[in-house]
């Protein structure tokens, strides 16, 4: 085993985090974390958002010092200044930020910062390296020298998994790695994890989905307020018990609700919606007052239903009519005009102005109402701000501050603010509405998604967490492969909306008659 | 190389603005009584040869996602120290201009890569200040190189269409393309063009290559003046913008984005070429010196529509509203599905 990682047997501590402390401003973030990573081990690091594991990350990756405490690795005290000095130490990342250039290739990616390539690019010698590794992550198909604009969210994610784990590092440190992932590409992630704890190799894993971390993982350190509460073997552990550790409380769940005696209305229907490539003629109804959901894997086509539902997709065809107003699609303009919002998933590049203040952005949306003349209405303004910011659950103290400082949660709720409580939005599209939001922040946001429902709404949004789509959901619509499978009202079992999702229906095969005529869709469609 | 790579942007631009200008040249009996003669290609080389090396650099710093406006006041500085310090011996006044141009690199790029500042105000600040300097040196006045001998020899012809000066400034595009094909720098060059925050989190090394670029400008901006003034025979204190102007169009022409992260010093060297073909022609065709304006602005329309996302966007639309909707379009696919109620 010439290319293990490191000398350390298993069942040695490679990692020792000792009173690791960090205060940024008035706020200590981590107020003395301490916890030991054996050799081959899984560590997960779970938390409330806030709760201080990204700091504690931050520090053993390099980007940030502690202001006291020490970290050994593989028993020597070590001080990681940089990230340079962080993986001359034998730490790789993998950050909670997709940390991937899109201006490069795969393998100008995989190879990139990588301490072992030389000033001169053997490329032969690292892909030699990284195939494997690329192999096991489910990524066989992609050629080395593709563009990374070529690739999907979800693949780019896993090219940044694989220059971590191909790194041949001591510890490898995965945020939050699966959060953009589907759950098959999350499967191909788990094994390649395991097969890289058990070449000696200390993984520290943190993952809000605390399935995942059961299920994996052999350690979990729970931190929460800067603290570590407990360090526990994941044998002794269930979500409930996690999630008491995390919260110090259990969560209210939402009301589940089965309202399939009351007939609502039918706000929007879509016929025939395509994108080239990705939606292949999906037809589904709305209705006022009720969650719908499009459950599907990456690349299934639901994300892209909400996309061309929003004017984001300029090759999409069919036709979609909110509340008898045909939808002009292909503009974002347009959907906006026919009552529709949209909230991407992507809240950083495609929502919040994250430099701008929490205010601003609550009332980016609405500026035709408070203004006269162009010249803001300052009662206005602010009253409406006092209501939205009540409506969100969010600090009234804090809406001068910008919405870059808020946790991932709070920025969710300040996205999703955005489109209530205003009478020109009729339906409220979310892609994947609670992405990177702990499980506090979650509940926080589904409440906030039923209320808006309950105001007279549709909401159509997209997931691949079952959890969420059994929670929220009243309806939920499954695709694989761009296309319907099933739909479902009312109660329903997680296994088979998962095998609808990731292996289409028995009856959907190819040889299915497909000459219809597109309104024939909506009379099949049975309001349980 | 595979065919999909030359479809590419940082491929395809450079390669439809040189495409076009050679066509333009090649044509040029065809609309003027004057046949193409050996010395049009040399003069488009000694034409590329002036502003070569200014927009090399222009262009590396653009890659970095960065822009170095102060490339034409290193130029400028760089033609007039060449001449003051090396009256008797050229080798000194090139040392002494690129020593310059390193030092004025240097500070600029640990300003801007230490304070994280945006390089455009830094940088103007610097192209200003160094007009002056350049003016004071010489009381703004020109300033004359008599050293003949090397004023003949660096424009020299050498194989028919070149001067020593224009393979020189063609040696250095091949060095930067060498060293940054090779090389980790080009990877990481484009990266922190590209995504700075996510380079950051991969390794690289990120503060020192933004200094080392802007040095690497500096060098090549200086050599470019001092190259000028020993062929011109005298150092200018003010070329005023046009050389940035130009610089600029080049680099945009050679496949590099405003954006950063995208282009190669072969792309570089297409749009340089493209740039001085441009003008040869124009020259050659005896047409007024605004059609030169004219012609390089359409030349940056098309660069831009091949380059515009939003323009494929509307065209991918257009193209969508005008197809009529395919009969046996699987839409009903969808309502086979069971409800499970």
């Amino acid at each position: 085993m010439t290319s293990s990682p490191s000398s350390a047997r298993i069942g040695d501590v490679l990692v020792r985090v000792d009173g690791l402390v960090r205060t940024y401003g008035s706020t200590r973030a981590v107020r003395g974390a301490s916890f030991d990573v054996q050799a081959g081990e899984i560590h997960a690091l779970c938390g409330h958002n806030g709760a201080g594991k990204s700091t504690v990350v931050k520090m053993l990756s390099g980007q940030e010092s502690p202001d006291a405490g020490t970290i050994h690795l593989a028993g020597r005290l070590v001080d990681l200044g940089s990230r340079q000095a962080a993986q001359r130490g034998g730490v790789a990342l993998v950050d909670q930020e997709l940390s991937v250039v899109p201006a490069l290739t795969v393998m100008e990616n995989l190879m990139l910062g990588d301490p072992q390539v030389g000033w001169l690019d053997r490329r032969r010698t690292a892909a030699r390296r990284f195939r494997p590794v690329l192999d096991d992550l489910g990524l066989g198909h992609l050629r080395l020298d593709q563009p990374l604009t070529d690739l999907g969210i979800g693949e780019r994610q896993l090219v940044e998994i694989a220059r971590a784990l191909g790194q041949q590092a001591r510890l490898v440190i995965l945020d939050e790695p699966t959060a953009t992932l589907s759950d098959v590409e999350s499967a191909h992630v788990y094994s390649a994890v395991r097969k890289v704890a058990a070449s000696g190799c200390s993984v520290l894993f943190v993952s809000h989905r605390l399935g995942e971390v059961l299920e994996l993982c052999d350690t979990v350190t729970v931190m929460r307020d800067g603290d570590v509460v407990a360090t526990t073997s994941t044998a002794d552990l269930t979500v409930e018990s996690l999630i008491v550790q995390m919260l110090g409380e259990l969560p209210e769940r939402p009301d589940r609700r089965l309202d399939q005696d009351t007939e609502s209305e039918v706000l929007a229907r879509i016929d025939g919606l395509s994108v080239p490539g990705r939606v292949d003629g999906m037809s589904m109804t709305l209705h006022a007052g009720r969650v719908h959901a499009v459950a599907g894997q990456l690349g299934s086509g639901a994300s892209e239903v909400l996309r061309a539902l929003a004017g984001l997709e300029p090759g999409a065809s069919g036709s979609a009519v909110v509340d008898g107003c045909p939808v002009h699609l292909g503009h974002p303009s347009g959907a906006a005009r026919a009552g529709i919002a949209f909230a991407s998933n992507d809240r950083k590049s495609e929502g919040l102005f994250l430099d701008k203040p929490i205010a601003w952005n609550l009332l980016a949306t609405r500026l035709g109402h408070l203004t006269r003349l162009g010249v803001i209405r300052g009662g206005r303004w602010s009253s409406s701000l006092a209501r939205l910011v009540a409506l969100c659950g969010l600090d009234p103290k804090r809406s001068g501050h910008s919405v870059g400082s808020l946790s991932g949660g709070n920025q969710q709720k300040v996205f999703v603010g955005r489109s209530l409580g205003r009478d020109d939005v009729r339906v409220l599209l979310l892609d994947d509405p609670t992405r990177g939001v702990d499980v506090g922040g979650r509940a926080a946001i589904h409440a906030l998604l039923r209320d808006a429902a309950d105001s007279g709404m549709a909401v159509l949004f997209a997931s691949t967490e079952l959890e969420e789509l059994l929670d929220l959901a009243d309806v939920v619509t499954t695709m694989h492969q761009g296309k319907v499978v099933g739909r479902h009202a009312g109660r329903t079992s997680g296994a088979l909306l998962l095998r609808e999702m990731t292996h289409g229906s028995a009856a959907d095969e190819p040889s299915a008659p497909a000459e219809q005529p597109p309104g024939r869709a909506e009379k099949r469609e049975v309001h349980a | 190389m595979r065919l999909s790579s030359l479809t590419r942007p940082e491929s395809l631009v450079p390669l439809v603005a040189l495409g076009t200008t050679v066509v333009a040249f090649a044509l040029l009996p065809a609309y003027t009584d004057s046949g193409i003669a050996s010395f049009d290609v040399y003069n488009t080389f000694q034409i590329f040869a002036r502003l070569g090396l200014v927009a090399l650099a222009l262009g590396l710093t653009m890659i970095a996602g960065e822009f170095d406006l102060s490339v034409v006041g290193t130029y400028a500085l760089g033609g007039m120290l060449a001449v003051q310090a090396g009256q008797d011996s050229w080798a000194t006044g090139v040392l002494v201009a690129v020593g310059a141009g390193a030092a004025i690199g240097l500070v600029q790029g640990l300003v801007i890569a230490g304070l994280k500042i945006p390089s455009m105000p830094v940088t103007l600040a610097t192209y200003i200040a160094l007009l002056g300097l350049t003016s004071s040196l010489s009381d703004g006045l020109s300033k004359t190189y008599s050293n003949a001998s090397v004023t003949l020899w660096v424009d020299q012809t050498v194989l028919t269409f070149f001067s020593p000066r224009s393979l020189i400034t063609l040696g250095l595009f091949g060095v930067a393309a060498l060293v940054l094909g090779v090389s980790r720098w080009g990877r990481e060059l484009r990266a922190i063009g590209g995504d700075r925050r996510a380079s950051r989190v991969a390794g690289v090394r990120v503060d020192r290559l933004v200094v080392g670029t802007f040095v690497a400008s500096g060098v090549l901006s200086a050599l470019g003046g001092a190259l000028l003034s020993f062929s011109l025979g005298s150092a200018n204190p003010d070329p005023g913008v046009q050389p940035l102007i130009l610089a600029a169009a080049a680099a945009l022409l050679g496949g590099v984005s405003l954006a950063g992260g995208r282009g190669t010093p072969i792309g570089l060297l297409g749009g340089m070429l493209a740039v001085a073909l441009l003008a040869e022609v124009v020259t050659v065709a005896a047409l007024p010196a605004y059609v030169t304006q004219l012609f390089y602005a359409a030349l940056l329309v098309v660069i831009v529509v091949i380059d515009a996302p939003d323009l494929r966007n509307g065209l991918v639309r257009a193209r969508t509203r005008l197809r009529p909707p395919a009969p046996t379009a699987p839409s009903t696919r969808n309502d086979t599905g069971a409800l499970h109620a």
